[in-house]
C-alpha cells in the first residue's frame, strides 16, 4: 500500500565546494580575499553563484522544499552573534559531535537585534530558485547554551533576551515573504532539564509569526522531551531518526499531532541507502504522522559529506519516497 | 640518522616543545598543488618534504625549543596521512571543518590494518638531524575512526579496536627506532563522552600497552570538563591541552580533583594570528603553577601550527620559550 503526497526537504546546510579535480571558486575567493586580491563584495557575488548552484542541485535531485544550503555561513552561531548586539566572538569549539568547528560567541552586553541578518539571503534564495526554500536561524536556545555568557550570568535571562532579538529577525523573514520558517535546536537535547525554559523561550520566538513554524531537533533523541514538545507552538517538529534511532519508538508513545520533520537519510556516513530502504522508512513515518503532514529529508545539514555523496544521497531520497508515494512523482 | 646519535636529555624544568604540525613553506604548497596535477613527479616532492623538514628543525633549534618536532611536511592532514597508507581506506571527498579549512575524510571500506611502518622512516630523518629529541608522532586510534566515515565495521568499537592494535605496532616500532617520546594524537576523544570514553581508553590501553617510552596524548577544542576526571585514566604520561583558547579557565576544574598527570600546558591560541607576548605566556605558566607543580608541565601552543604562516608561528612560539625562560629564572632553574 502506497502512502500519499508525502514530500521531501533538506535540514540546512549543502556542501559549499564540488568534489576535486573540479575546482572550488568559493574556497579559492576566500583564500584570495584573504591576501587581498579580491574585496568582499567579490567574494559575496561567488557566494551568490554558489548559492544558486546548490538550489539547483538540490532541485534537480528532485527535493520540493530548499534551503540555500547556508552558503554564506561561517557556521551557525557566529553568523548570527556578529549580526546581533552585545555579542563578541571568541575562539574555536567543536560543534556538538561532529568533526565541524564554531567560533564561540560571548555575549558581553545586552543581547538585542538591530538589523535584518538573513533576510536578503533568503530573498535572493527564493527569487534564485525554481522550488520553494525555507530559511532557517539557530534557534535561541542553542545559540545560547553554546555560547559563553559574561553578561547576564543566567540563563533564562540570556535565552529569553535572545529569543526576544531572534522573534524580531523571524518578523522579518515573514515579512520578506517566508512561508516557512525553520529554527534549529540542537541544543535543546544537551540540556533536556531545560525545557520549561525552553518552552518559555518558544512562546517568546514565535510570537506573531503567521508563517509555518518548523522546529528541528538533531543529533539525538527525544526521550524526556516527549511528548511534552508537542505543546510548542510549532506547526512541524524535525525529528533526527538516524543519530536518534530511539525516535522511533519514542514518538510511539503519544499520537504525534504536529507535522513530522522525519530525518531518515543517514547526513553523517557516506554509506549510501537504497531507495527501498529510504521507502521501506517513509512507509514506518507514515504509522506516526499522517503521509500528507510528512517531510522527509537527511537526518541533520547535508555538510558533513562530500559533495558528491550529498547529491547522490538526496537522489536517492526522492527515489525512495517517491516508491512509499506509490511510484508517483 | 640512527638512535646512535642519542639524543640530550631534557634536564630543564618547564621543558618546551609543540604539538606537531608546523606551516608548509611556499615551494612546498606549490610542490604539492604540482604533484596533484601530475606536473611533478612525487620523488621530487619528498626532497622538498626533506628540505622542509630540515629546515623545522633548525628553526625550532634556533628558537630554543627542548623537544622537537619533525613539522609534518609530509602530511597532508592527520588522519588521511595513515589512512592513505594503510589498509581498508579510501579516500572520500573533501569535508568542511570551519570556515574555509577542509580535510579529505577517509572511508572504511574492508578490513583496516597495517602494511608496514607508517612514519618510522620520517621519525628517523628528523631526528638524525638534530641532538635534541624528536616526538613521533602518530594519530590516535579513536580520532582516526571518528574523522572517517565507517561504510564496512558494524561498530565503532571494532573499528578502533583494530585501528588501537594497528597504531600499537607503529608506536613499538617507533620505539625501537629510538623515539623518548610518542605522542598519540587523539583531539576526537571528547566527542561522545557518555557514549564511548570508556572505549577511547581501552583504546589507549592497546596502543601504549608495555612501552617504556614517555607517552603524550593531544587533545583539544572540546568539553573536556565533561571528561574530567575520567581523563586522568589514559594510559600515558602526559595529556596535552588547550588552555590559551578560553583563557585558561580549565585551570579551574583542574583544582580538584588534582590533576594527576603531566600537562602539555598550551599557552599559544593556534588559531588567532597575533602573536601572544613573553608576558602572557609568563601569566599563562603562573596561573598553572597555582594549580599543577612545575615539575608536571611541559609548555606548548594549543594545537597544530599549520593553519599559521611561518612568521606567525615564529613570533609566537619565540614568545613562548622567552616566557617559559622568564618563568625558570623565577623558580631558580
Amino acid at each position: 500500500m502506497g502512502v500519499h503526497r508525502v514530500k521531501t526537504t533538506v535540514v540546512g546546510s549543502y556542501p559549499k565546494i564540488p568534489d576535486p579535480p573540479a575546482p572550488g571558486r568559493w574556497r579559492s575567493s576566500v583564500e584570495k580575499l584573504q591576501r587581498g586580491e579580491i574585496t568582499g563584495e567579490d567574494l559575496h557575488k561567488v557566494e551568490d553563484d554558489v548559492t544558486a548552484e546548490v538550489l539547483r542541485e538540490q532541485a534537480d535531485a528532485g527535493v520540493e522544499l530548499l534551503t540555500d544550503g547556508q552558503i554564506r555561513w561561517e557556521d551557525g552561531f557566529t553568523y548570527f552573534a556578529r549580526g546581533l548586539h552585545g555579542f563578541t566572538v571568541n575562539g574555536l569549539q567543536r560543534y556538538f559531535d561532529t568533526n565541524v568547528y564554531y567560533r564561540q560567541p560571548v555575549a558581553t552586553a545586552e543581547v538585542s537585534w538591530r538589523a535584518p541578518i538573513t533576510v536578503a539571503d533568503y530573498q535572493f534564495a527564493a527569487s534564485h530558485s525554481t522550488r520553494p526554500v525555507k530559511p532557517v536561524v539557530t534557534g535561541p536556545f542553542t545559540l545560547a547554551v553554546l555560547s559563553k555568557d559574561e553578561f547576564y550570568g543566567n540563563l533564562d535571562q540570556f535565552v529569553m533576551a535572545l529569543a526576544s532579538a531572534l522573534n524580531q529577525e523571524l518578523r522579518a523573514l515573514a515579512a520578506a515573504g517566508a512561508a516557512v520558517i525553520q529554527v534549529d535546536e540542537p541544543g535543546l537535547l544537551t540540556r533536556r532539564d531545560r525545557f520549561p525554559l525552553f518552552r518559555r523561550a518558544s512562546n517568546a520566538l514565535w510570537d506573531g509569526i503567521t508563517a509555518t513554524r518548523a522546529l528541528y531537533t538533531y543529533f539525538g533523541h527525544l526521550d524526556g522531551l516527549y511528548p511534552a514538545i508537542l505543546d510548542l507552538p510549532v506547526d512541524i517538529i524535525g525529528v533526527d531518526l538516524v543519530a536518534g534511532p530511539r525516535n522511533w519508538e519514542i514518538l510511539r508513545r503519544a499520537r504525534f499531532t504536529k507535522a513530522l520533520g522525519a530525518g531518515l537519510l543517514d547526513a553523517r556516513n557516506t554509506r549510501l541507502e537504497s531507495p527501498e530502504e529510504i521507502a521501506a522508512q517513509t512507509r514506518k513515518a507514515a504509522e506516526i504522522a499522517p503521509a500528507e503532514t510528512l517531510q522527509v529529508g537527511p537526518s541533520a545539514g547535508l555538510e558533513f559529506l562530500p559533495r558528491r555523496v550529498a547529491r547522490k544521497k538526496l537522489e536517492t531520497l526522492v527515489s525512495g519516497v517517491r516508491l512509499a508515494n506509490g511510484g508517483a512523482a | 640518522m640512527t638512535p646512535s646519535a642519542a639524543p640530550t636529555a631534557v634536564a630543564t624544568l618547564l621543558p618546551t616543545t609543540t604539538v606537531g604540525s608546523f606551516p608548509k613553506p611556499p615551494y612546498l604548497l606549490e610542490a604539492r598543488r604540482k604533484v596533484a596535477r601530475k606536473q611533478m613527479p612525487a620523488a621530487e616532492l619528498a626532497t622538498l618534504e626533506r628540505r622542509a623538514t630540515e629546515e623545522w628543525i633548525r628553526r625550532q633549534e634556533e628558537l630554543d625549543i627542548d623537544i622537537l618536532v619533525d613539522g609534518e611536511m609530509y602530511r597532508g592532514d592527520m588522519v588521511a596521512f595513515f589512512a592513505d597508507q594503510m589498509d581498508g581506506f579510501e579516500i572520500a571527498g573533501l569535508v568542511r571543518s570551519y570556515g574555509n579549512r577542509y580535510y579529505p575524510k577517509p572511508v572504511v571500506v574492508r578490513p583496516v590494518g597495517r602494511r608496514g611502518p607508517l612514519t618510522v622512516d620520517w621519525y628517523k630523518f628528523s631526528q638524525g638531524l638534530t641532538a635534541r629529541p624528536v616526538k613521533g608522532m602518530l594519530t590516535g586510534p579513536y580520532t582516526i575512526a571518528e574523522w572517517s566515515f565507517n561504510e564496512y565495521y558494524p561498530s565503532r568499537r571494532e573499528l578502533v579496536m583494530e585501528l588501537a592494535r594497528a597504531i600499537h605496532d607503529e608506536a613499538v616500532d617507533l620505539e625501537r627506532a629510538g623515539a623518548r617520546y610518542i605522542q598519540i594524537d587523539e583531539p576526537a576523544i571528547h566527542t561522545r563522552p557518555d557514549e564511548d570514553f570508556d572505549l577511547a581508553v581501552e583504546a589507549m590501553e592497546v596502543v601504549t600497552s608495555g612501552l617504556k617510552t614517555y607517552t603524550i596524548t593531544h587533545v583539544c577544542y572540546g568539553d573536556v570538563p565533561k571528561i574530567y576526571p575520567a581523563m586522568l585514566r589514559l594510559a600515558v604520561n602526559q595529556i596535552d591541552l588547550a588552555l590559551k583558547n578560553e583563557d585558561f579557565a580549565l585551570l579551574e576544574t583542574f583544582r580538584s580533583p588534582r590533576f594527576t598527570k603531566d600537562i602539555g600546558l598550551g599557552v599559544l591560541d593556534a588559531h588567532s594570528h597575533r602573536a601572544e607576548t613573553p608576558e602572557e605566556v609568563v601569566d599563562g605558566i603562573r596561573r598553572t603553577l597555582d594549580v599543577i607543580p612545575a615539575k608536571q608541565i611541559q609548555v606548548s601552543p594549543d594545537c597544530g601550527l599549520k593553519t599559521r604562516t611561518i612568521d606567525e608561528t615564529t613570533a609566537k612560539l619565540a614568545s613562548m620559550v622567552e616566557g617559559t625562560k622568564r618563568v625558570r629564572k623565577e623558580l631558580g632553574a
